[in-house]
């Protein structure tokens, strides 16, 4: 099920409970299992063998088929059977390494850090994308914008020696580019996939052109002032923590703060009704007095925005350098985490996370085995088909999302 | 009626899209606590009239006074701020939304002190306001059940209640009693005889004379986007009113000689069939269809008739049970083992099912026989020839408004519905299902399918009818089926009672029997 789900559950379902409990449970516990066995040959533990992950695996599976056959509890078992079955070659590669070798990679405070490091800029594009996409604005152009928002950021860093200027200039140039995108998909009724492609080829070309003729062949300069780090007083010089959250910088801060204050605003706030109800059904919106086109080019420009903050956190949140397409898709896992998280910024929260700390993990293997890194770069990809083919989960976008509104 | 000014005035409408004039200098007034129906044809520009004083379309000229002051709506919001509400026929809901949210959904509730400022909702109080209305005027919803789990008939009692959120004065009901049961009717009738009370202005959007009639304090007549006149209920017959819209007398009742039954065509015998939901739609039905004899299946809406037409079409693939065509099993062997078995389906849903809208004429009339010769040899369309068809069956059923290469979404509902009879009929099947062939069409076009169905028996072809209206089952059927909970429970002669009838219908004679 989703999580935080803004509509009250349907009744009725208690009545069933009893009954419920017993395969839903089988599930749960096979999960739990499954995990277990991921975790096994993981430090802290490091079990040198992979035999009690292959049988917790297996078991795991077992308990996923049989929940699987009740159709009530069908994505469970689907689920369940998963986990099992991933942790049997995860456990073979894992043991198959040496234990140092794996205690280096999975050194939890490191993968913290550097996994909120991967997940910081997708959030901020998802984030912008559920925004657009709900009310009703497919946002393939993510991409692109986010590439603005780094080119803008160092260049606007640069040429005022403030970041937050750099900040704000990069983020006015992803809105800027978001209402090119809401332009063409709102008033002129274009295809929004294609405008969003065109718009990712515009984004290219500005900032790589603007690249050469701003800075010459030798690039940024890479002295610009960037986008500080949160330097948590007590907590940076103890051991886990201090790794993990000690020096996080503002902008990681920021997305996942932005992630709550999103959720709140699209169900608790009247303003968020209203971009919802544009989004499923812009027709019936109109009737009761909403205004269809304002409400949509608001949300795209503000998703261009997000997404443009996505590209800040990448240029100027590191080195300050700005590289040719730097943003090396992220804006598509960032399309691919909003429909994994069911349009609801809660659950684009956890799918970037997942991408995120995949990313992190095959980052660091690739020091040891370049293939087992391969497998978990696409991870993300894998789980967002598995999502989109409806088996963990359905997902299901707005009503009218993608669809031009014509008043007359 | 008295003298007072009107609350609502609407001078010399006239509405043009393109060369189509959709409203001709219509004048329209309606008094603080009357029902004003507004009757005419499909397509004779009632729809387009409301929609203009919504504020949907902006009028080509005339104007629109509100308690005698001149008014300019030209948006949505112009005529709710003028005290004007909307009950639309093609209802305006977020289907994912709640019962509260999509009543309050525009002029919500907001918390007070800060939360004002940012626009919190105040979801308490929008809630409270829901149930508060819904007691007042005694229209029953559920404030927490999304929309797309409620039924069409609380669907509309909520349109109601957000016209009334929004404090209207002038209540316009598009059609309101096209998707209710005969008991949801009645009800409907009741709420309105209760606002009317309390002062509420009500135009009432109708093509049944019968209900017009019963309800409506003064009736104007619209026919081809024009005024025929407004004329007071006292001393209106249907026959005055029918002669009105048409234009010209109309027979009411088709004429219809004994049937003369043959041989069994279709046999469903202990059918079983699952719904989307995966329930039990359809428990052990079994019925017989002879040639030449039309048997109407009567039954409120959702005791299983779509899932019993649906297996019977091949559409949907029954759990258990048979059913044979003139000898042939056809059962769970899907749609083109059906037709070849020789059976033709009126669909219910003409949009979704009937036709394919952008496609043309020609080619929707060639759907059901586009695999056979002449219109298609060794995989190649013979496009002359499915345009011969078109032409032939164009003429032959008075299909207007659109030749064979236009669209069929540019048909009004009346002349798409007898695109599909003419598509069906003539593919000239051993058994025609006909699934509410009447739903939402005007009093010319109800004759036309009526005479037709009776044409085809006539012919020597079996007839299955299915039909929520109880006038439909006596004017045409033979024999009379009661599906009630998946089950057909009763079996009448054509000239049952109403009340017999109704209670077979809501399960009474189950119980008795």
């Amino acid at each position: 099920m989703s999580i935080a789900a803004p509509l009250t559950p349907k009744q009725g379902e208690s009545e069933r409970l009893s009954t419920v409990l017993t395969t839903k449970r089988v599930g749960l516990g096979g999960a739990a299992l499954g995990l277990i066995a991921w975790i096994l040959p993981l430090p802290p533990v490091l079990a040198r063998s992979p035999w009690p992950s292959i049988a917790l695996g297996l078991l795991a599976a077992l308990a996923g088929a049989f929940v699987v056959l009740d159709p009530k509890h069908r994505r469970l078992g689907g689920v369940t059977i998963f986990f099992g079955l991933v942790a049997i070659p995860l456990a073979l590669a894992m043991t198959n390494q040496s234990a140092a070798n794996v205690s280096q990679v999975f050194t939890w405070s490191a993968v913290i850090a550097s996994g909120l490091t991967f997940t910081t800029p997708l959030l901020f594009g998802a984030l912008g994308g559920v925004i657009s996409e709900r009310s009703g604005v497919v946002n393939v152009g993510i991409d692109g914008m986010m590439l603005m928002g780094c080119y803008f950021s160092v260049w606007g860093a640069y040429a005022t020696g403030s970041w937050v200027l750099g900040m704000l200039i990069g983020m006015l140039s992803g809105g800027l580019l978001a209402l090119v995108h809401a332009y063409f998909s709102i008033h002129l009724r274009s295809n929004q996939v294609v405008s969003g492609m065109a718009i990712n080829f515009l984004a290219y070309g500005i900032t790589g052109y603007l690249l050469v003729a701003q800075f010459g062949n030798n690039g940024t300069p890479g002295t610009v002032p960037t986008v500080p780090n949160l330097v948590l007083p007590v907590i940076k010089n103890t051991a886990f923590f201090g790794v993990a959250f000690g020096r996080t910088n503002v902008l990681t801060w920021a997305a996942l703060l932005l992630v709550p204050v999103i959720w709140w605003f699209l169900f608790r706030t009247r303003a968020g009704l209203r971009l919802r109800a544009v989004g499923e059904h812009p027709m019936a919106a109109s009737t009761v007095g909403l205004r269809v086109l304002a409400t949509r080019y608001a949300a795209v420009t503000v998703s261009g925005v997000l997404a443009a903050l996505g590209g800040v956190y990448l240029a100027d949140g590191f080195d300050g350098s700005f590289n040719f397409q730097m943003t090396d898709g992220r804006g598509f896992i960032a399309l691919a985490a909003v429909i994994f998280g069911k349009w609801n910024p809660v659950g684009a929260l956890g799918a970037t996370i997942l991408f995120g700390f995949s990313s992190a993990l095959a980052y660091r293997m690739e020091t040891f085995s370049a293939t087992l890194g391969t497998l978990f770069q696409a991870l993300p990809y894998v789980l967002t088909l598995i999502a989109v083919a409806g088996l963990i989960g359905r997902s299901r976008p707005p009503a009218a999302d993608g669809v031009p509104y014509v008043k007359e | 009626m008295t003298d007072q000014t009107p609350v609502l005035e609407l001078r010399a409408i006239t509405k043009r899209f393109g060369p189509v004039v959709a409203n001709d200098r219509v004048d329209f007034d309606l008094q603080a606590g009357e029902v004003h129906a507004l009757l005419g044809e499909n397509g004779a520009g009632k729809s387009t009239l409301m929609s203009v004083l919504y504020g949907l379309y902006s009028p080509t000229s005339g104007e629109i006074l509100v308690d005698g002051e001149p008014v300019r709506i030209g948006s949505p919001g112009d005529a709710i701020a003028h005290g004007i509400g909307m009950v639309h026929q093609h209802f305006m809901f977020i289907p994912v939304m709640t019962v509260t949210e999509n009543i309050v959904l525009g002029s919500e509730p907001v918390k007070r002190g800060s939360g004002a400022a940012l626009g919190v909702l105040d979801r308490r109080a929008s809630r409270r306001r829901v149930q508060e209305l819904s007691d007042r005027y005694g229209l029953a919803v559920d404030p927490d059940a999304r929309i797309e789990d409620v039924s069409v008939g609380m669907q509309q009692r909520v349109e109601i209640l957000r016209a009334l959120y929004r404090n209207a004065r002038i209540l316009v009901l598009d059609e309101p009693t096209a998707v209710l049961t005969a008991q949801e009717i009645t009800e409907l009738m009741a709420v309105l005889e209760r606002l009317k009370a309390d002062g509420t202005a009500i135009v009432f959007i109708s093509h049944k004379l019968g209900e017009v009639l019963e309800i409506a304090d003064r009736i104007t007549v619209l026919r081809r986007g024009r005024s025929m006149g407004t004329v007071p209920r006292a001393g209106a017959t249907e026959q005055s009113l029918a002669r009105m819209v048409v234009g010209r007398d109309v027979i009411f009742r088709v004429h219809k000689d004994a049937a003369q039954p043959g041989r069994t065509i279709l046999s469903v015998e202990d059918l079983h069939v699952r719904d989307d939901r995966d329930l039990e739609a359809v428990r052990g039905a079994s019925l017989t269809v002879r040639a030449g004899e039309i048997v109407a299946l009567a039954g409120v809406d959702g005791n299983g008739q779509s899932e019993l037409v649906q297996a019977i079409t091949g559409i949907r693939e029954p759990t258990a049970g048979r059913i044979a065509v003139d000898g042939t099993e056809i059962a769970g062997r899907g749609v083109r083992a059906a037709t070849a078995a020789g059976i033709a389906h009126i669909a219910e849903d003409r949009h979704r099912v009937g036709l394919v809208l952008p496609f043309t004429l020609a080619e929707n009339l060639a759907l059901r026989r586009y695999r056979q010769p002449p219109l298609s040899r060794h995989g190649w369309l013979n496009l002359k020839a499915i345009r011969e068809l078109a032409v032939r069956l164009v003429e032959a059923f008075d299909v207007r408004g659109g030749g064979p290469d236009s669209p069929a979404s540019a048909l009004s509902g009346g002349n798409q519905q007898k695109l599909c009879v003419a598509r069906e009929i003539d593919s000239d099947p051993k058994l025609l299902v006909a699934h509410q062939p009447t739903r939402g069409l005007d009093v010319g076009a109800i004759e036309f399918v009526h005479s037709s169905l009776i044409e085809q028996r006539d012919a020597g072809k079996a007839v299955l009818l299915v039909s929520l209206e109880s006038e439909e089952v006596s004017a045409l059927a033979d024999r009379v089926l009661v599906i009630y909970g998946g089950r057909i429970v009763a079996e009448f002669p054509p000239d049952v009672s109403d009340e017999e009838l109704g209670i077979a219908m809501t399960g009474g004679a189950a119980a008795a029997a």
